[in-house]
């Protein structure tokens, strides 16, 4: 004990983990920093356009809506799907998102189909729901036709094509997505996107936003709206 | 030399102690409770899980890993501007709680051994720094069940 080289000893070997944890701690800063700032990047058009609305309600209107972006990407049949010619004149959600996703997207795509559901026969047929893939490398057509029916709603449109087209498609309506990335273990860190836009069947423009907490008894409340144009 | 044997195992004893202490500032350390745990239906051939774990106690633990009968890839996760991380471990402040809740951290489940539905219960095992590992079983909810927001 009164040696002391091995009083050294074991100082050394309990500061090693400290050094450890702060160099993760600054990598993790680093790494949330990044991804901040790229966030803010592609999404922060639409917090100056938001109005005024309780924070209480999960729509938050848009006052300069947003014009549909002009996607033209593979739904799950393979075929060609043009969004703003499929979707001209119905009320139409778009939500980006990927299909290893164990919570939030089978969670937004869940909820739309619960409370779709609950709508009058004519007004499911109205609505349009259609999901875009962050993560199209593995989200191909025919996986993305395996995973909405049972995420979501087998009426659900399921879209896959190349990611820079996707991306682009997001960021004209708000949503910021980065490509997915690969990790040095091989797993592949993907992205979806914060919110659901709602587009008018009257306007073709999306006026509503939904946050990923948007719960299906909130998503069954304004759906008729929507589903009219009107703002919920 | 016999004499001085219980002296240096006294001294260990202390220091050890003391390392203890200077750690976490605790006498008796991390007590852990488990609530609130569920798996929400899964969709796929992966699933997440979402619990509570209360630290009554008044030393710090970390959850450092999951382990389960229904799948041998179990990770956990934080999730950050819509993106997910594996991290290594949770801190579970003493006094506090480790929340791992819809939309935020959760415990993933990769490529299912088999497709637990709503009524079935997921076995788990939840692993610390310092405390016993303790079991879980996970009540398989519908898939939007989402507790916060009720």
């Amino acid at each position: 004990m009164q040696n002391p080289k091995s009083d050294g000893e074991p100082r050394r070997s309990r500061r090693t983990p400290l050094i450890a944890a702060l160099a993760v701690t600054a990598a993790f800063a680093v790494a949330a920093g990044v991804a901040v700032t790229q966030n803010d990047g592609a999404t922060g058009s639409p917090v100056g356009q938001v109005s005024a609305e309780p924070k209480t309600k999960a729509a938050t209107v848009l006052t300069q809506p947003y014009t549909k972006p002009d996607l033209v990407l593979t739904d799950t049949s393979g075929k060609k799907y043009d969004l703003r010619e499929e979707t001209r004149g119905r009320p139409t959600l778009i939500y980006f998102g990927y299909t290893h996703c164990p919570d939030v997207c089978p969670l937004t795509m869940s909820n739309l189909a619960v409370a779709k559901k609950q709508l009058p026969k004519a007004d499911q047929e109205k609505l349009q729901v259609v999901f875009v893939t962050t993560d199209p490398e593995r989200d191909t057509p025919a996986e993305l036709g395996k995973w909405l029916p049972s995420a979501g709603d087998p009426s659900f449109v399921g879209l896959s094509g190349d990611f820079p087209t996707i991306q682009a498609g997001a960021r004209q309506i708000g949503i910021g997505i980065d490509a997915p990335k690969k990790e040095k273990d091989g797993t592949v860190v993907s992205m979806h996107g914060a919110q659901v836009v709602a587009f008018s069947p009257k306007t073709d423009q999306g006026y509503v936003i939904y946050g990923e907490d948007t719960t299906a008894d909130e998503w069954a409340a304004d759906l008729p709206k929507l589903i009219n144009g009107e703002k919920p | 030399m016999t004499r001085r044997t219980p002296l240096a195992v006294v001294t260990a004893l202390a220091l050890g102690a003391g390392l203890a202490s200077a750690g976490c500032s605790a006498d008796s350390g991390p007590e852990l409770k488990v609530s609130g745990a569920f798996m929400p239906q899964p969709v796929g051939d992966m699933a997440a899980g979402f619990l509570t774990v209360e630290n009554d106690g008044d030393g710090a633990d970390r959850l450092t890993s999951v382990t389960s009968t229904i799948a041998d890839d179990v990770t956990i996760h934080e999730t950050k501007n819509q993106k997910m991380q594996e991290v290594t471990s949770f801190d579970i402040p003493a006094g506090g709680e480790l929340d791992l809740e819809r939309g935020g951290n959760h415990i993933m489940f990769m490529t299912l051994k088999r497709r637990p539905k709503q009524g079935d219960t997921v076995s788990i095992e939840l692993h610390f720094e310092k405390s016993d590992p303790i079991k879980v079983e996970l009540p398989v909810r519908e898939t939007t069940h989402n507790p916060q927001k009720h």
